[in-house]
């Protein structure tokens, strides 16, 4: 608990930090034509997604209804409302890997983060997506962290692979 | 400065770079200046070259030598050798495909030679972000050019051009800068679409990292013609690389002038400016592309009126996409006669395309239109790797469709692909094998269209997603017949009502592999079956579902591992009787979709089984159900080949009492009449005949149909089904002269007289014509018996040959000699004896229907081959009609009987009809499938009911521990006896592994079958 | 890139201007064309570079460069077995034999890139043989 909440107070400082330096952004921007894309694409880059405040300031600051600022935002696959992992995990859903019981692979993450696919957890470290076949087929079920492939992984071990993930968050912050 | 004496053109496309180009540069950075060398050599960063598959690459000038795959490790040697010692490194070159031999220069690479590069030609040619290189290669000279002209004299110049917009529908882009340039008002927009989406395609990309320029100076000219002062690229934000290019080419023609006031001197003013797409598949359609530039969602509105009245913030616009852009320097350059001088009269110009999917030489291609899809494919793209077969071309994206194997030969052009219902679309290319599914490939885009919906309109919103839904039905197994036609139906609908292009054309690949491949469709909904072996429903292991007759691989072959012989045998005969015919020729195609292959190697299965065979002492019969009421009903079987044998068994095993009519003194079919002993010896094929036998099964020799019965006869016995076997026995007719001459025979009726009576004539020197396995096995079989020389003449290449590869070299170990590309067109006698073969040389051509190349004869003189026998085995054929004795039996469009496929059943109702007799000449496995469906069919006439209980999967008890990592045994070689052994006689060739290889080899399974319990 | 481009970046408001730095880059990247006219390989293999192979390979490239030619192709290759008589030269005009030239320095070099290479003319004096490595 201790370190979730080191982590979201260092978040608050720098968003409200970042926050002041989209309203600089949005002083540049307020006349120009076609503004808002632009302006919600420098946001994401600065603060990594999109949260409401950041959406409230944007339809403050272009002189926009907030409902066609959230209108954009979800139209667009660019746009995230919430911060993608550290790490993103991908599972295998292919012919091979669906046979050999990637769909259990699948629950089995499902349960040990807590989400579901498309979301994130709340520590920020992990995103579940589903993909179609790495090319590893003789080795299903298959699961990519970023771009790692783990072959044959079971069901009960999923536990030890996302338990290196977290020892090495642990190990970043501790030397960060 | 010293001018440096090697040009190192580095590829730093996004893919290269991907692989790892950056790392390859610093390690040649530093290994340069440890030889002190910094300033011998010039490292360019160039644009994407194409070949992405081989990245990262380095060409190097003077000369053009082309490396590939190049690693930080291989950089040492390239500096010491090439560098210094000017010894280009062979290692890492490129080596042809097929003859493996080394190709230096880029410019021989067929890859590259048979493109016809225009728009691309400066990629990897100039360093990406130089401008003044790219001036160099005439760059802006066309704007320059296009100043001096009027608006109207451009606008002449392109339509005359005949360029068509190269992002999908093909409209003519002069036409569409005249109706913009016409329309009212002071302010007009250009607009370049670079939101390149479609799944597999990245032409644009590829564009604009290597030749940002080239597009830019297009826009130059087209703002001129229709008198633009902004415009906006609009690029996806998926692609960094292109966006950064683009960003520093427009930021170098602000600073040096030609954006801006009075470029070139001239009173043209004009900015381009670049708008970040967000990820919105819709906004590749033009009005949904301006919603998007002016800063709201993406979606389309109804046109009229088209962009050109009320385009962009409702100013006149025009969107052309980049490679369209990309064509105009071009035709300002160097006119429209030049620009026309490639393509068709209707698509004059090259088009791009991002070559993707199951072909060897991935990449992105410039080739002219009207050039056919085999020679992009082939000849291009290098082929299909690891020996599979094309299936099909998934062309233009999720709105364009799939081009089968038949089309090969069609030209690539606008008019043609959508008549295939395909399009051109954008460029992307995706080859498919035969490993791909076509229903599951129709669902990928399908899913991706359903997704990427913007969902304004109903019919694209709410038709995709029921059409989404009823292929997912289909693929889990649960579809019905029906549903092919409400896909059809939907599909139809939501082209004719949707809103914009995107929605309209969504169902295009649902309706063209409804089109082209209907029957696996079918196959998915009646037969519960994915031929490809994709859908994970339908499929229990890869092996099993490629068998035709269904043997449970996984099941005996780890029965076979635990040395459960007895049990692995009955296991394999509750599909297939001839476990030890198909032990020595089946084509096995289990072993070709073999997941093992992934690993390392697929498994030895047809060598497995070869094993288990041997260790049968007592005959495995499988259950048999008696059945008084069945014992009772009458069926007869023609022919005592795979199929009849086969469809007398599975009878026999529900309590009939089938009887079978043989032709031939005996039983067996081609099994003994056409496949030589020393591939299948006698003993063996009549153990498992007397199995059949003592089922309950009655066997008439020397029975011919016509000569000794009649159909209308058995009818009269009492048969009440009859099940038509009669394979196809006639060798098909050369069709040339002097085919009446002594000494030439067919392929067939060579096999059959020595096979059936012992002894057949054989010359001295013989010629086979033919490449299939006749042709093979009537080759070996004359050497066997004392030819002097045996030469196979046939009119492709070896590639091309039908029959079995490892065949093929055993023969060619015998001594027989292959003559390819050669076709006989007269046979010369003397006497009334032939003497020679008078021959074409061919050379291969068009695509024909079948995916292969066409032999055409090559103009050369003739070839006289001297011979004293001639064997035909160019096909075979049924004389259906012959023996039907008045009955009307419908025939298939090659001459053979006509059937239900899944129950055998023909136009008349008592009338069964399998194997050879209604496919042509096949394997032994398609046979006894045939015959299995037959005796399912013909019971379930008879009782009514499905009684078919080998159908039923039942699990296997061995062990598997999923947990296990797979064994690291290589795969088992086959063993044969020396040349020198079995050349003069009739013994068997292949010798059996050994039960300490046979047991490891079944270890090596990776129990596809085996399922985690949910 | 951009940055390298700046010192000569001056603003390009003619066909003149297009033409002036179509010119100068045609020259700097000439060694990327296909054809040439003339082709000379420094053999460069050990015994080449130790007894000065590389001193002649930048005397060259300071003529090439001086010489404005595009059609030059200056190369490199191993030792072609006659190493007494290091550093050795090949120069091949198109349709005409290859000469061999031994015993080089920077001068023997710069007179034979403009002799031979430039001027058409065979310098005997300095020539080992004519034919091709084998």
């Amino acid at each position: 608990m201790a370190v979730e909440n080191a982590c979201a107070c260092g978040e608050k400082l720098s968003e409200e930090e970042l926050l002041a330096k989209l309203d600089e952004v949005l002083l540049e921007y307020k006349d120009k034509p076609g503004a808002l894309i632009p302006v919600l694409q420098i946001a994401q880059g600065m603060l990594g997604y999109l949260p409401e405040t950041a959406l409230k300031r944007i339809a403050l600051g272009l002189n926009k209804p907030y409902s066609e600022v959230a209108g954009v935002v979800s139209f667009y696959a660019f746009f995230s409302t919430s911060p993608r992992g550290k790490n993103v995990i991908r599972v295998c859903l292919g012919t091979a890997c669906y046979v050999r019981g990637g769909k259990n692979v699948l629950d089995a993450l499902k349960h040990q983060l807590k989400i579901d696919v498309g979301e994130t957890t709340k520590d920020h470290l992990f995103s579940l997506e589903v993909a179609r076949c790495f090319g590893a087929c003789g080795l299903a079920p298959t699961i990519a962290i970023n771009d790692k492939v783990y072959k044959r992984v079971r069901p009960t071990k999923v536990g030890e692979i996302l338990e290196q993930y977290k020892e090495a968050a642990k190990q970043g912050e501790a030397h960060g | 400065m010293k001018t440096p004496r090697l040009h190192m053109m580095m590829c730093f496309g996004t893919a290269c770079v991907a692989s790892g180009a950056p790392k390859v540069k610093e390690a040649l950075v530093r290994e340069l200046q440890k030889h002190g060398m910094q300033s011998d050599v010039a490292l360019v960063e160039t644009g994407c070259n194409g070949f992405c598959a081989g990245g990262p690459i380095i060409t190097v000038y003077p000369g053009g030598t082309f490396y590939h795959d190049v690693t930080p490790h291989d950089v040492a040697e390239l500096v010491e050798e090439h560098v210094v010692k000017g010894r280009p490194v062979e290692r890492l070159m490129f080596r042809h495909p097929v003859t493996q031999k080394v190709i230096p220069c880029v410019k021989d690479i067929p890859f590259f030679a048979r493109q016809c590069v225009r728009v691309l030609h400066n990629k990897g040619r100039i360093a990406a972000e130089s401008m003044e290189e790219y001036i160099a290669q005439d760059g802006y000279a066309a704007l320059e050019h296009a100043l001096k002209m009027t608006p109207e004299q451009i606008i002449d110049e392109v339509k005359k051009s005949g360029l068509r917009g190269r992002g999908g529908a093909g409209f003519p882009t002069g036409l569409k800068w005249e109706f913009c340039r016409k329309a009212a008002g002071d302010v007009k927009y250009i607009l370049c679409n670079a939101d390149e989406g479609d799944p597999g395609a990245f032409m644009d990309r590829s564009l604009l990292e290597a030749d940002p320029h080239a597009v830019l100076e297009g826009m130059m000219i087209g703002a001129r013609a229709i008198g633009a002062k902004e415009g906006y690229i609009y690029c996806r934000a998926e692609y960094p690389l292109a966006l950064e290019r683009l960003d520093a080419a427009i930021k170098q023609c602000r600073e040096r002038g030609l954006l801006g006031k009075g470029i070139l001197g001239s009173d043209f003013d004009f900015d381009i400016f670049v708008s970040q797409g967000s990820g919105a598949f819709v906004c590749g359609e033009e009005t949904a592309l301006m919603r998007s530039v002016e800063g709201f969602r993406g979606e389309p509105r109804p046109r009229p009126p088209f962009p050109a009245q009320k385009g962009l913030w409702d100013k006149p616009s025009v969107l052309n996409n980049v490679e369209t852009f990309g064509n105009i320097p071009l035709i300002i350059r160097n006119g429209f006669e030049w620009y026309r001088s490639v393509g068709t009269a209707k698509s004059p110009g090259t088009k791009i395309f991002a070559l993707t999917g199951k072909v060897a030489n991935i990449g992105l291609v410039e080739v002219p239109i009207g050039i056919s899809l085999g020679e992009i494919v082939y000849d291009i793209g290098g082929g299909i790797p690891n020996g599979k077969k094309f299936k099909a071309a998934q062309i233009g994206g999720p709105s364009g469709g799939c081009i089968p194997k038949e089309h090969l030969n069609v030209p690539v052009d606008y008019e043609t692909l959508v008549e295939l219902g395909a399009i051109m679309g954008s460029g992307g290319l995706i080859v498919m094998d035969e490993d791909s599914c076509m229903v599951d490939m129709a669902r990928f885009f399908l899913d991706f269209v359903q997704e990427e919906s913007c969902g304004k309109c109903t019919p694209c919103r709410v038709g995709t997603k029921r059409m989404l839904e009823i292929l997912d039905r289909i693929c889990e197994g649960k579809g019905e017949m029906a549903d092919i036609d409400k896909l059809q139906a939907l599909g139809e609908q939501i082209k004719d009502t949707a809103l914009c292009g995107l929605g309209q054309t969504a169902p295009n690949p649902v309706l063209s592999t409804l089109r082209h491949f209907r029957e696996e469709y079918v196959a998915h909904i009646r037969d519960k079956k994915c031929p490809a072996g994709i859908c994970a429903a339908l499929v229990k292991a890869p092996c099993q579902n490629a068998c035709p007759a269904g043997v449970n691989v996984p099941g005996f072959v780890s029965l076979t591992g635990e040395k459960r012989y007895a049990e692995a045998l009955q296991l394999h005969r509750e599909r297939n009787p001839f476990a030890s015919v198909c032990a020595r020729v089946c084509f096995h195609t289990c072993e070709d979709k073999c997941r093992r292959d992934t690993v390392d190697d697929s498994l030895a299965i047809r060598q497995v089984k070869r094993f288990l065979v041997e260790q049968e002492v007592t005959v495995q019969v499988p259950e048999i159900r008696e059945n008084e009421v069945n014992a009772k009903k009458h069926v007869a079987i023609v022919g005592a080949g795979p199929a009849g044998l086969s469809c007398a068994y599975f009878l026999a095993r529900l309590g009939y009492r089938p009887r079978v009519f043989e032709a031939e003194p005996r039983p067996g079919g081609m099994l003994v009449q056409a496949i030589p002993a020393y591939r299948l010896p006698r003993e063996e094929l009549a153990r498992e005949v007397r199995m059949i036998e003592r089922m309950g099964v009655d066997i008439e020799a020397d029975s011919r149909l016509g000569r000794d019965f009649t159909l209308k006869g058995l009818r009269e016995e009492g048969y009440e089904a009859i099940f038509l076997a009669v394979g196809a026995p006639t060798g098909t007719k050369l069709g040339i002269p002097g085919e009446e001459l002594q000494g030439v025979t067919d392929g067939i009726r060579f096999l059959r007289e020595y096979n059936l009576r012992g002894s057949v004539p054989v010359g001295k020197k013989v010629a086979v014509i033919g490449g299939g396995n006749a042709a093979i096995d009537a080759a070996r079989t004359a050497i066997r018996l004392g030819a002097k020389s045996v030469t196979v003449l046939y009119r492709r290449t070896r590639d091309e040959m039908p029959a079995y590869a490892e065949e093929i070299t055993e023969a060619e170990h015998e001594g027989v000699q292959l003559r390819t590309l050669i076709a006989p067109t007269e046979l010369i006698g003397k006497n009334g004896k032939v003497t020679a073969v008078k021959c074409s040389p061919m050379l291969l051509g068009e695509f024909d229907r079948s995916g292969r190349r066409r032999p055409k004869e090559k103009n050369d003189a003739p070839i006289l081959v001297e011979v004293d026998q001639v064997i035909a085995a160019i096909g075979q054929s049924l004389n259906a009609s012959e023996a039907m004795d008045g009955i009307q039996v419908n025939l298939n469009k090659n001459g053979f009987f006509a059937v239900n496929p899944t129950t055998g059943q023909t136009n008349v109702e008592w009338l069964f009809a399998g194997g050879d007799a209604v496919l042509g000449p096949s394997s032994v496995a398609e046979a006894v499938a045939a015959g299995e469906k037959a005796a399912v069919g013909i019971d379930a006439m008879l009782s009514g009911e499905a009684h078919a209980f080998w159908r039923e999967e039942r699990a296997v008890d061995t062990k598997f521990d999923p947990e296990a990592e797979p064994v690291e045994y290589a795969r088992a070689e086959a063993r044969l006896i020396p040349v020198s052994k079995r050349k003069n006689n009739f013994a068997e060739v292949e010798l059996p592994l050994t039960e300490g290889a046979a047991t490891r080899e079944c270890r090596r399974c990776l129990r596809c079958d085996f399922r985690e319990e949910t | 890139m951009a940055s390298s481009e700046t010192p000569k970046a001056g603003k390009i408001s003619s066909l003149k201007d297009l033409q002036a730095i179509k010119e100068r880059v045609l020259t700097d990247t000439a060694l990327r064309a296909d054809g040439y006219k003339v082709c000379i390989t420094v053999h460069m293999g050990t015994c080449g570079i130790a007894a000065g192979a590389r001193e002649i390979m930048n005397t060259l490239m300071d003529e090439l460069a001086a010489s404005g030619r595009r059609d030059i192709r200056i190369t490199t290759s191993g030792c072609i077995g006659v190493c007494v008589h290091e550093p050795v030269m090949t120069v091949e005009r198109l349709n005409s034999e290859p000469v061999i030239y031994a015993k080089l320095d920077a001068n023997k070099a710069r007179l034979i890139f403009r002799e031979d290479a430039l001027g058409g003319k065979t310098v005997s004096q300095l020539a080992l043989g004519v034919g091709k490595e084998s």
